[in-house]
């Protein structure tokens, strides 16, 4: 299995509804020597917070969803998955493995879907169900 | 877009990529210049640019140009050579430690808006120390050997008039060993000869000698004069000195002091014209053609490099001139330095060529290529490469920058990071400004290359740097709603004002991270400890407004005060008013009672102020209950919580209340004087303080109260708190709502939030305290307990008209006096104690009981009064009970008060009992009573003790010994138990006179235990057993219509000692079920008996038998009844659906009659099965006599008929083949009518021997 470091659902107003540490923590690069090791989940976040700007540009550029890797940061990659909604799903990786992170992404929104169809959920609200992230982490698993 | 040649870039390409000219003079020239307060190369300096030279050239493919502008650098001999590159380090540190100490002053500004940024003009984005930095970190590679940016292309030797020799000294200047030894000097080098003449103290004889010396020696146009310091007493003023801007270190009034207008004009700027124009042009001009010609010439293996490097010069420093040609030369050259494997050479051609270029305008795309390819060639070079590889990079980006490329100049910068992180986290810095400059700004990635040099800036402790730049980022970040890069961001520019000393910033940020339950447990524990740490130097305590921890749950904030309601417990005032107000309706007087006329409803009424806020009484205190939740998973200590409170002494009466709301909309640092009048003592009003602590995620509902000991307004503000002693947390209210449970439901909707939590505070009021000593909270259903009720008055002032209300009279039932009992409790209800057995009082048909008027308490005198407690039904009873009180001689706002006690008892299941009566076939006026008893509950033995009837006309009594009902003495859970009782109607008619009656007419209470014979019963008419019988009585059934034949039975049990006494703590001493309107299964209003012999011998040999038989009928109905006695001759078919008792008719089998059990259900009849099909169905016998009789029977009275049948064989007879038709006439409207049939009746004819 490939390193893989962080999945974040992103909604509107660029505010994250889920946030996964997916696989086994990415290797910090000497230019961060600075940044402890627990500090990798703010790494990812600081990363993943700054591919919005190119997300924001790619995402009009294209009809399709998925937008591959769209940022990188030395060795980590940002692949990015826009709904229709404008909801980003973003994955912070290192492995080039381009059609298991698309088929993550595909089932991903599929169940991103199901939660948006439930009459409790609030769009734009945290994603709290647990269900949701076992789902996420086997399919993790599974793709990446 | 800016023509490249005009942007900054541009220019400064223009001014640092020129022509050099290398210097060499005497020391005496120098002394010359020195008097002027400046060197002869800085003298020279001004006067290098040209801006309109105008010079003829041609490019080396015969182009004609005109050269406009043309740029000249002087540099003297020592000082060509490349630079130490450590000193250059230490330069540009020093560079970077200057900016941040002059920042230092800003730090402690917040963050700017992120909108001001973006509507910044570009030139301020970035601070302006960077394009200094930039130009000294070129100015560390000049001179560097591969490449002639900066390598001289002539050389000015100059000599003073004054130096001895002076062609001797030319010569020994050239040869001299001060040329630069880096072996890239061309030998051949372009001279000028330059004699440097002092008006003030050389004579012009000698010069012009010299001159001519000179000029014959070298040749006539390589030689010049230069006639300086004309100004004899060396004071000259020049309006705009040329030279301050280029010397900054002397007073600019003394520069140049000895030049007069004369020599700057005629003699400098001519010279300088004249050696650029003449010599310096033409000559490269010819260079470059030489050059030209020598590359199509040995196109292959062309390995001059000097040459080649002059020739690269001429490019540079002759931008224009060279604009169509350069391409195509470059072209061929990288070629071959491509094949020799030259890379660094090759670099440099790359780079100069995407400069050429750039300044030339020509192809975008090219320029760009170039300096992508110089660039990462200058990368694979590795670590010598890369000082190159940087100023590339930077001009590289400043060119990106020139076409408004921001974002692939941002990458560049990115990409000439580097790993000294001082060096890195400049350019990362850069890249972030270039990232705003782009078009849309791309915030998010400005933030996060500031974050990143900021984080190098602290690597390498220019941790004045790294504050700027996070600052900066904060407001990119500071509405993000990502946790991780909020925490980081806050900690880390916390951590740094701290080291810079900037305490109260430093706390003010870490403020911001306090919040973070999210994060692990060692972060959070990281975050904490540093925190303090910095709390703990600023040395001071800190008051932080809307401080995160611990958070505080708004919705249970809960205000419990008490008016003219006050309440005994916690649990009671938590009770919905609505309980309470229905609970006390009868007893408080009613408000709409005193509007009877104006006059006195204006009296009456509050004023208005006093009745929107709630009132308080002085020396009473307002509690309220908060909840405190800790997010972290550490646990934290709190200390100090209390209140912060404003109490308004109402001095000038209500005019304060008026101004009162103006200040309501307190500002901080308003109440921060508020909690320092709290603190210091000072006080109209007590606080209380909790400390607690809380535990990783934990809650804890905090009680607070506030005592007000003045009349005034009483507003509660908010709530502070510390936090591990060190800072303190305030939280103030207002802008949520609260739940004031005890506000009046017609109110509350009136009240704003702010109302809710302000008191009007009155004199202070006796308060009524009351409790129930021993009340227990678990007993048995039908537990009996004797409680005693405390009332105390601790205020001085009496209190009088004491009245109680109960919720529950069935559970509860207050005694008659205030009297201890003088014995024992269960004791005192036997018979016997005569001194306590009181008639009960029927007149207490309210549930309201008053104390006796002379009851009146005052200064700490206690009131003990009993209560009767009786568990009457199993569950969890809510019991509510209100003390009214009136205060006397108080002229207040209140004139009553109430107390109100709440409890909760649960009760559990014990005996349950159930009776079924039915008339005693063989007796009139006795019955039958079948007690069925299940002891329900889980666990714990019953005694049963006594049974009674209610009342006198029941007389009961014993059908079997006592120890056969119970030969095991208690009752197990679970256990069902059945017993016969005969009862017996006691009420005699006036008229007749009872012969059968065996027993007593007082007899109505049956013993059920055989132990302790000389134990008395229990008295069921004692006041607490009667009360509550009444109480059960009407809760069990219909009070209103009370069928006559109805029996109440109080069984009185008691728990067995070896039941286990976990389940109910105190153990109970009696227990009492009352079983009420048990009616009489029979339903008419007759009772008969035949009366007869049982068995006869007869000789039916001789004649018929004939048996004189005697019906015994009985009224017990209140009415005048008139009977028809039917009988029936005829055997009734068994088919025949009017005789249901047609089966029983004939020959049966008849037991030996011994048991009741049997008897009892043979009189009711029904259950009986078919007789035995083999026997014979007898023959009948005939009702001889009368067919039919009617008789009328007075109430309450009994009447005989005889009756008489002939049989004519032996055999048992069952006599029921009769019916008794009633009609009860009890008034003279209402008549009721029915039939009864008969009763099997046996008996028994034999053939007589």
């Amino acid at each position: 299995m490939a390193n893989t470091a962080c999945f974040i659902i992103v909604g509107r107003n660029d505010i994250p509804i889920y946030e996964a540490e997916v696989g086994s923590a990415a290797k910090l690069t000497p230019i961060l020597s600075i940044w402890q090791r627990e500090d990798a989940a703010q790494l990812h976040q600081f990363i993943l917070h700054a591919a919005l700007d190119v997300v924001q540009d790619l995402a009009w550029t294209t009809s399709a969803m998925f937008l591959k890797s769209v940022d990188r940061f030395n060795d980590l990659v940002v692949s990015v998955y826009v709904t229709a909604g404008h909801t980003r799903l973003m994955l912070l990786h290192d492995s080039r493995n381009e059609d298991g992170i698309k088929s993550f992404f595909q089932e991903v929104h599929e169940l991103y879907i199901k939660i948006l169809l439930n009459p409790l959920y609030l769009p734009g609200s945290r994603i709290t169900s647990s269900h949701f992230d076992t789902k996420v982490r086997a399919l993790a698993r599974k793709y990446l | 877009m800016v023509e490249p040649v005009n942007s900054s870039f541009g220019k400064m390409l223009l001014e640092e990529v020129s022509p050099v000219v290398m210097v060499l003079c005497t020391p005496l020239v120098e002394e010359t210049f020195l008097k002027n307060g400046l060197s002869f190369v800085e003298t020279l300096k001004p006067f290098c640019n040209f801006r309109n030279i105008d010079v003829p050239v041609r490019t080396s493919s015969d182009q004609l140009y005109r050269l406009k502008k043309f740029t000249l650098r002087l540099f003297y001999a020592s000082d060509i050579r490349q630079p130490n590159v450590e000193v250059a380090k230490q330069r540009l540190e020093h560079v970077i430690t200057q900016a941040g100490e002059k920042d230092f002053q800003d730090l402690k500004f917040d963050p700017p808006q992120i909108t001001d940024i973006l509507s910044n003009p570009e030139s301020e984005i970035a601070p302006s120390w960077f394009q200094y930095y930039n130009k000294e970190l070129i100015r560390t590679l000049s001179f560097s050997d591969h490449e002639a940016f900066d390598h001289p292309v002539a050389c000015l030797l100059v000599v003073s008039s004054k130096d001895e020799e002076p062609i001797n000294k030319f010569v020994d200047l050239f040869n001299s060993n001060r040329l630069p030894t880096d072996g890239t000097m061309d030998p051949n080098i372009l001279k000028h000869y330059l004699l440097v003449h002092d008006n003030q103290d050389a004579t012009t004889e000698r010069t012009s000698k010299v001159l001519s010396e000179m000029r014959s020696q070298f040749g006539s146009n390589e030689c010049n004069l230069l006639c300086t310091n004309s100004s004899k007493e060396g004071n000259v003023d020049h309006q705009a000195n040329p030279w301050a801007s280029f010397k900054s270190s002397v007073s600019a009034d003394k520069l140049g002091c000895a030049l007069t207008g004369d020599d700057i004009v005629e003699q400098i700027k001519d010279l300088m014209q004249e050696f650029a124009s003449r010599h310096i042009i033409p000559y490269m001009e010819q260079k470059v053609r030489e050059l030209n010609q020598q590359i199509s010439a040995t196109r292959k293996g062309f390995r001059n490099q000097i040459k080649n490097l002059w020739w690269r010069k001429g490019k540079g420093d002759g931008p224009d001139v060279t604009k169509g040609s350069i391409s195509n030369e470059y072209a061929s050259t990288f070629e071959d330095y491509d094949i020799d494997k030259a890379w660094k050479h090759y670099a440099g051609v790359q780079e100069m060529m995407g400069l050429a270029y750039f300044i030339s305008d020509q192809s975008k795309k090219e320029s760009e290529y170039c300096m992508e390819r110089a660039f990462s060639t200058y990368m694979k070079l590795g670590k010598s490469g890369f000082q190159n590889a940087l100023r590339c990079g930077l001009w590289w980006a400043e060119m990106l920058k020139a076409r408004d490329q921001h974002k692939e100049a941002a990458s560049v910068y990115f990409r000439i990071c580097g790993e000294e992180p001082l060096h890195a986290a400049v350019m990362l810095e850069q890249a972030s400004y270039c990232f705003v400059l782009t078009k849309p700004a791309m915030l998010h990635k400005y933030g996060f290359h500031l974050v990143l040099s900021g984080d190098h800036y602290k690597n390498c402790d220019q941790v004045n740097h790294a504050i700027r730049t996070y600052k900066s980022a904060i407001s990119v970040y500071k509405s993000t709603t990502w946790s991780h890069i909020k925490d980081h961001i806050y900690f880390h520019i916390g951590q740094w004002y701290a080291i810079v000393g900037m305490h109260d910033v430093a706390v003010r940020n870490m403020l911001k991270v306090l919040d973070c339950g999210y994060q692990s447990k060692a972060t959070q524990e990281i975050f904490l400890r540093d925190f303090f740490d910095i709390v703990k130097k600023t040395g001071m305590k800190h008051e932080v407004v809307g401080l995160k921890l611990p958070v505080i749950n708004m919705s249970s904030l809960q205000v419990i005060y008490e008016d003219h309601r006050t309440y005994a417990s916690q649990a009671s005032a938590l009770v919905e008013e609505s309980i309470w107000q229905s609970l006390e309706d009868d007893i408080i007087p009613s408000l709409n009672s005193g509007k009877s006329n104006w006059l006195e409803l204006q009296s009456k009424l509050l004023p208005k102020k006093y009745k929107e806020s709630n009132v308080c009484v002085a020396g009473e205190s307002v509690k309220v209950d908060l909840e405190f939740k800790n997010p972290l998973l550490i646990s934290t200590s709190i200390t100090s919580v209390s209140l912060i409170c404003e109490l308004t002494t109402n001095s000038d009466d209500l005019k304060l209340v008026d101004n009162e709301p103006s200040s309501s909309s307190l500002g901080p640092e308003i109440s921060t004087e508020h909690n320092q009048v709290t603190t210091s003592g000072f006080s109209s009003f007590t606080l209380s303080e909790v400390d607690f602590t809380l535990g990783g995620g934990e809650k804890n509902l905090v009680r607070l109260t506030v005592t007000p000991s003045e009349e005034g307004i009483l507003k509660i503000v908010g709530v502070r708190w510390e936090l591990s002693g060190s800072i303190v947390g305030v939280h103030y209210f207002q802008s949520v709502p609260v739940k004031a449970k005890t506000a009046r439901g017609r109110r509350k909707n009136k009240l704003t939030p702010t109302d809710a939590l302000k008191f009007l505070v009155i004199k202070s009021l006796p308060r009524l305290e009351g409790s129930i000593d021993h009340l227990p909270e678990k007993l048995y259903a039908g537990d009996l307990r004797y409680l005693v009720l405390e009332l105390r008055n601790k205020s001085e002032s009496p209190i009088k008209n004491l009245k109680m209300k109960i919720s529950h009279p069935r559970f509860l039932s207050p005694g008659n006096h205030e009297e201890e009992l003088t014995t024992e409790f269960p004791d005192c209800l036997k018979k016997g104690d005569e001194q306590n057995i009181v008639q009960h009082e029927t007149n207490r048909t309210s549930s309201v009981f008053a104390f006796p008027k002379d009851v009146s308490l005052q200064g700490d005198r206690s009131l003990r009064w009993p209560l009767w407690l009786r568990a009457a039904i199993p569950g969890t009873i809510s019991l509510y009970y209100t003390i009214y009180y009136e205060m006397e001689n108080v002229s207040s706002i209140m004139k009553y008060r109430t107390l109100r006690m709440h409890y909760t008892l649960q009760v559990l299941p014990s005996l349950q009992t159930s009776f079924e009566i039915t008339p005693s076939p063989s007796r009139l006026q006795e019955f039958l009573v079948r007690m069925d008893i299940v002891n329900r509950a889980n666990s714990g033995c019953f005694q049963i003790h006594q049974l009674s009837t209610v009342g006198c006309r029941w007389g009961i009594s014993l059908l079997q010994p006592v120890d056969t009902i119970l030969p095991s003495k208690s009752l197990l859970a679970g256990q069902a138990l059945s017993c016969f009782f005969m009862i017996k109607d006691c009420r005699k008619s006036g008229t007749e006179d009872e012969e059968i009656m065996s027993l007593p007419p007082s007899q109505t209470d049956v013993k059920l235990f055989t132990q302790d014979d000389d134990e008395k019963l229990f008295d069921i008419v004692s006041s607490p057993l009667a009360s509550f019988h009444d109480s059960e009585r009407s809760c069990q059934g219909p009070s209103v219509q009370v069928s006559p034949n109805t029996v109440d039975f109080i069984l009185i049990s008691r728990l067995a000692k070896s039941s286990s006494p976990s389940v109910v703590p105190d153990l109970p001493k009696i227990l009492t079920h009352h079983s009420c309107h048990n009616s009489i299964r029979s339903s008419s209003p007759l009772s008969w008996s035949l009366d007869g012999p049982q068995t006869i011998h007869h000789d039916f040999l001789t004649s018929l038998c004939e048996i004189k038989l005697k019906m015994v009928i009985r009224n017990t109905s209140e009415g005048l009844s008139s009977v028809t006695i039917n009988t029936n001759d005829c055997l009734p078919d068994a088919a025949a659906p009017t005789s249901s008792s047609g089966n029983q008719s004939g020959w049966r089998y008849v037991p030996t009659v011994t048991e009741e059990m049997k008897l009892t259900s043979d009189v009711m009849g029904s259950r009986l099965g078919k007789p035995p099909s083999s026997m014979e169905s007898s023959p009948p016998f005939i009702w001889s006599g009368l067919s039919s009789t009617k008789v009328q029977i007075q109430p309450l009275s009994t009447t005989e008929i005889p009756l008489q049948i002939s049989v004519f064989s032996p055999g048992i007879y069952d006599l029921s083949s009769y019916k008794l038709n009633w009609e009860l006439s009890e008034h003279e409207s209402a008549t009721s009518s029915g039939t009864c049939q008969g009763y099997p009746y046996y008996l028994t004819v034999l053939q007589s021997e």
